[in-house]
């Protein structure tokens, strides 16, 4: 049975504020940090975790009152809550379903959260709505540097922040912008822009990061190279790409208003028909239309509906916050039933 | 209390060695603990893996260990061996950087086209690591300089290099 409800509003980073909010739904800065002698995940028992967890939990006192979090440990937290954790994307997978003591943090506006014993000890993220990368990392710059003062991490002159996996060494900074790209998609070019993101060492992923594909025409675009670049390279280097891709968007987006208006203005009517009308949506199904929905927003084709709504029915239609806000598991059909509701409720609120 | 090694010095560094699975702690003043030190880079570059056992030869012959360290290093601290890293992807603890040191440069650098961190450090570290950062532009620019045949320009970076070499 679930303890609480989620949240009645989006986290910060769904606010649909922030610059360039139509196409750049969220700018993600994640550094990762572990305790020098203590083993890491792969090696670590309880103790190990609960010696981690506490270190954390001591260091996260000393920054109160400048920065209040809620702290929770995953092993208190029942199956649905944690999935809204991961839906949050507070949590990632990974911390969710793994053993021992667990910790996650995060603030009111969940712009900020910090994980206790993923893959690394520690692995802090701040997440803002738009394009914001620098003043995300600005956030971070603050927060690791008042961490850096309680902590003590593991480092070493050549290679720079130690992390358990070699892909995360050196700067241990994972850059990422969550953009929604419909018109690449539709009109088939989004594999030129995987390609050249590619060659420039960008990673192009789905919407839960690491090892998820793209569903309904949104990807995250994050470096892979944390080694041998600064910290402001690393960011350069994402804003160096980012808006070819967001230009290329927009004009494909025009072009599809002025060669194909009728087709496309259909194609995102019957979205928000089957929204505001079906009984039984999938989730798969629902994040198709809610992306053609969106794009209709960004358009001007949808009256009073704006962004925030939008993202809105997405947070609200996942399966983890469905079952939450019932306070029980539900069964596929039960959901797929609820979903219906819940977007359709969103909808009529204009 | 007294060094353990030279019984002479005050005890400055306390380490702890692993190996055979067996934990032993030494008291060491400055000059013993930087005498090991230097021999363990020396050992580290010529057998790839090197426990306090050499640094103090046969006295602790209990700490031997019966693994070929050459075909397979070993981390003194976590147990993890290189051959398991290398089939999982991950490290055991922070300690494996150094004691795989001399293997990863390659793997690091297929990965992220180099293996020298030029972000940003903990406080403790802050100062060497800006140093490093500015005597690695200094040597580029010398070279463009010396390239260029701008000789008075390349005395003048190379006493700026000197003198933050002498800071070190």
């Amino acid at each position: 049975m679930s303890s609480e409800s989620p949240k009645p509003f989006v986290g910060e980073w769904l606010a649909g504020e922030g610059k360039d909010p139509d196409l750049v739904i969220s700018s993600r800065v994640r550094l990762a940090r572990n305790l020098p002698g203590i083993p890491f995940s792969t090696l670590a028992d309880d103790s190990h975790r609960k010696q981690v967890a506490d270190l954390i939990g001591s260091a996260l006192e000393e920054l109160r009152p400048d920065l209040q979090l809620n702290s929770k440990n995953l092993d208190d937290l029942d199956s649905i809550d944690r999935q809204v954790l991961v839906e949050r994307h507070l949590v990632s997978r990974e911390l969710a379903l793994g053993s021992g003591p667990r910790i996650v943090s995060y603030d009111d506006s969940e712009a900020i959260s910090l994980m206790g014993n993923e893959e690394d000890h520690l692995r802090i993220q701040v997440v803002n709505s738009g394009y914001c990368l620098d003043e995300a990392w600005q956030q971070m710059d603050q927060l690791e540097r008042s961490l850096d003062g309680q902590l003590q991490f593991a480092f070493d002159q050549q290679y720079g922040y130690l992390t358990a996996c070699p892909t995360n060494t050196g700067t241990g900074l994972r850059v990422s912008v969550m953009l929604h790209l419909p018109a690449l998609v539709i009109t088939g070019q989004i594999e030129e822009v995987t390609r050249a993101a590619t060659k420039i060492h960008l990673a192009v992923r789905g919407l839960f990061g690491e090892g998820t594909e793209a569903q309904g025409d949104f990807f995250q675009i994050s470096n892979q190279r944390t080694l041998g670049l600064s910290e402001q390279e690393i960011l350069s280097d994402i804003a160096s790409v980012l808006p070819k891709i967001l230009s290329y968007e927009r004009k494909l987006r025009e072009e599809l208003l002025e060669s194909k208006r009728d087709w496309i203005e259909d194609r995102i009517g019957r979205s928000f028909g089957i929204l505001s009308h079906a009984k039984l949506i999938t989730s798969q199904e629902g994040l198709e239309h809610l992306s053609l929905v969106r794009l209709g927003v960004c358009m001007g084709l949808l009256g009073n509906l704006t962004l925030e709504q939008v993202n809105r029915m997405f947070l609200f239609s996942q399966p983890g916050h469905l079952q939450a806000n019932e306070g029980r598991k539900m069964s596929s059909d039960e959901r797929d039933n609820k979903r219906a509701e819940v977007l359709a409720g969103i909808l009529q609120e204009n | 209390m007294l060094c353990e090694k030279c019984q002479q010095n005050e005890v400055a560094v306390h380490l702890t060695d692993i190996a055979a699975g067996i934990k032993k702690k030494y008291q060491l003043c400055k000059e013993c603990a930087a005498a090991g030190g230097v021999s363990i880079h020396a050992q580290l570059k010529k057998h790839k893996k090197f426990t306090l056992t050499e640094f103090y030869g046969a006295s602790h012959p209990e700490s031997r260990s019966d693994q070929d360290p050459i075909a397979d290093p070993t981390c003194s601290e976590c147990g993890m061996r290189y051959s398991l890293f290398r089939k999982e992807g991950k490290f055991g603890c922070s300690h494996d950087y150094q004691e795989f040191r001399s293997d990863l440069d390659d793997l690091l650098e297929k990965f992220h086209a180099s293996s020298q961190h030029r972000g940003r450090a903990p406080g403790r570290f802050r100062q060497q690591v800006s140093r490093q950062i500015q005597l690695d532009q200094l040597r580029d620019e010398l070279t463009q300089a010396v390239t260029n045949e701008q000789f008075e320009e390349a005395a003048k970076i190379r006493d700026q290099m000197r003198l933050l070499e002498s800071h070190s």
